[in-house]
């Protein structure tokens, strides 16, 4: 792999370690807003929002670091 | 007025949008990571971005609004108005604005017919940006206003400046990675929303029944095609003429906001793939917007204004946290037209009017300068002119109107440029600027031409066949232009494959 290849992975994997926690701080603001909520509907909503939010960022914080790792050992 | 969580979530979306524009900051170096952003961005996240600046929030409030008011038909904007002309644009159009290295469209037309083309391409979109810069400030101050109680003018300068900054530090990078945000929020709380509002109105054949029997005015609400002599804007001759074969290919072929994404691409098949996966994208965008404007009809019945549809479903169904959530998507939606906008309006002036006619030949650090100073005084003109929008309330319909009379004359420039080598620079030349003068003349006298209120699918249609006519005439007379100028620039077979000489 050529330098430039991996400072353009490291740049990505930077990018979506980013954007993963902007994802995931507000999936745990909608995770509380829970508490907010009146109805059972209302509850499960916000719920599976919050959790998806969570999962979506949360899996690109551990893709992006893994990247990171990978290619800085090389 | 929003309260609690929802304020919180709002402000916490803006500060955060901002934090993250300035981290982007630190991948700007040199002129092309600012315009293209280094070439180096995925295809799912210039994909997402497409389709986010596409739909931004004043179309997702008057989309849901037109499907309060005239139904389903209304989808045909985000189906045949997008999907086919971004898989043409992805496998005809992108492989060689990408091969010929360019930075923009007017750039593509100066090669192919002349300097002059280039330069009247170009100074038109910058008009209709820097034109649409005021509206959306204004509209986001209008938003701010709304929800939290802010003064207009402290609305105004606070959108300015967060926006202003991140696309000032960022480039195209910061604006489409904000726009990944955006479109993962918009998604989930979109899904939510049409969830609720199923279960509201007690399933899709309740709502279907209930709206079936509420007058005759929504007997074609569920109709996909309306007839010619429909009263609704959408009969089917203006989508399939002029929606679906010119709108929707000179929006999706000819728009520097959108084919400048594809061009940050990190080679050519994430460039093509970047397309085919928006295209992907945008058949999901008739669900998560018209079918709450559908749902408005039975739960918000007799709205005067079709437009409070949306905004009242997500205040009365969405649970705490996701109505916060959803207008920060909102107006994270304004956020992403304002700041295509600025990136969009700096690359074509730097590249198209500065570098050509200004300055020629300096080193890349003096035109990202350019671009950057560009940047800011576009936002102090947006500012400037925002107030103007407040005394004009059909300015937004206005501009739009404006986009109409040079939509169809650029696609038909370079439709015939690239799929007829016998195109000369008089013949691109004329085509644009008699095909805008029609299109205007039309506007002006529409009454005397056309029975529906806002004809405009019908002008860009007749505007582009004259271009196409007129392309045909003056080429078949004039001088054509050998094989070399040509070279890279006209259809061969070859830009089907990975074969990298055309």
């Amino acid at each position: 792999m050529e330098t430039n290849e991996i400072n353009a992975g490291i740049k990505a994997a930077q990018i979506n370690n980013a954007l993963g926690f902007f994802i995931l701080v507000f999936g745990c603001i909608v995770l509380f807003a829970m508490i907010y909520t009146e109805t059972f509907i209302e509850h499960m909503t916000d719920m599976i929002a919050g959790l998806l939010l969570i999962s979506i960022g949360g899996g690109m914080i551990w893709k992006a670091r893994n990247t990171i790792k990978k290619l800085k050992a090389k | 007025m929003l309260a609690g969580i929802d304020y919180f979530i709002v402000i916490a979306y803006i500060i955060g949008m901002l934090l993250l524009g300035l981290y982007f900051k630190k991948f700007v170096n040199s002129s092309e990571d600012y315009f293209l952003g280094g070439k180096s961005l995925p295809f799912w996240a210039i994909g997402m971005s497409i389709v986010v600046s596409d739909i931004g929030a004043l179309d997702f409030v008057g989309v849901s609004g037109q499907a309060y008011r005239y139904g389903i038909s209304v989808g045909n904007f985000d189906w045949v108005g997008s999907v086919p002309a971004m898989l043409l644009a992805a496998f005809i159009f992108i492989p060689y604005f990408w091969r010929g290295g360019m930075y923009t469209i007017p750039e593509y037309l100066g090669r192919r017919y002349n300097q002059k083309v280039r330069t009247i391409a170009s100074v038109t979109w910058i008009l209709f940006f820097a034109l649409d810069l005021g509206v959306l400030f204004w509209a986001s101050a209008v938003l701010l206003n709304v929800l939290m109680g802010w003064p207009i003018w402290i609305s105004i300068v606070s959108t300015a400046g967060v926006v202003g900054l991140y696309t000032y530090f960022g480039g195209i990078t910061a604006v489409i990675m904000t726009d990944v945000v955006q479109f993962v929020i918009m998604f989930i709380g979109g899904f939510a929303l049409v969830f609720l509002s199923l279960y509201e109105v007690g399933g899709w054949d309740n709502m279907v029944e209930k709206i079936a029997t509420m007058g005759p005015e929504y007997r074609n609400h569920f109709d996909i095609i309306q007839p010619q002599n429909t009263k609704s804007p959408f009969p089917w001759t203006g989508i399939l003429f002029g929606l679906t074969f010119v709108m929707a290919n000179a929006y999706m072929i000819g728009n520097q906001s959108i084919v400048q994404r594809c061009l940050t691409a990190k080679n050519e098949w994430h460039a093509k793939a970047s397309m085919i996966f928006g295209s992907a994208l945008k058949m999901f965008i008739p669900i998560l917007v018209l079918f709450p404007g559908l749902m408005a009809v039975v739960v918000h019945p007799g709205l005067a204004d079709g437009d409070q549809a949306l905004p009242l479903m997500i205040k009365s169904i969405l649970p705490p946290g996701l109505v916060g959530l959803m207008f920060a998507a909102f107006f994270a939606g304004l956020m992403s037209s304002v700041d295509s906008l600025l990136n969009s309006t700096a690359t074509l002036f730097t590249k198209d009017i500065y570098e050509p006619f200004i300055k020629k030949g300096a080193d890349d650090k003096h035109y990202l300068k350019v671009g950057q100073i560009t940047t800011l005084v576009l936002l102090v003109i947006g500012v400037a002119t925002s107030p103007i929008s407040s005394d004009f309330p059909g300015i937004y319909v206005a501009i739009q109107t404006f986009m109409s009379y040079f939509q169809g004359p650029i696609f038909s420039i370079l439709l015939l440029g690239i799929f007829w080598k016998r195109s000369t620079e008089w013949g691109g030349l004329s085509a644009l600027v008699i095909g805008i003068g029609f299109a205007v003349y039309l506007n002006v006298f529409k009454e005397q031409f056309f029975t529906i209120e806002d004809p405009f699918l019908y002008i860009s249609w007749w505007s582009f066949l004259l271009g196409v006519i007129i392309n045909i005439s003056v080429s078949s007379l004039t001088k054509k232009h050998t094989a070399e100028q040509l070279q890279g620039l006209v259809f061969s077979s070859k830009i089907l494959s990975k074969n990298k000489n055309l």
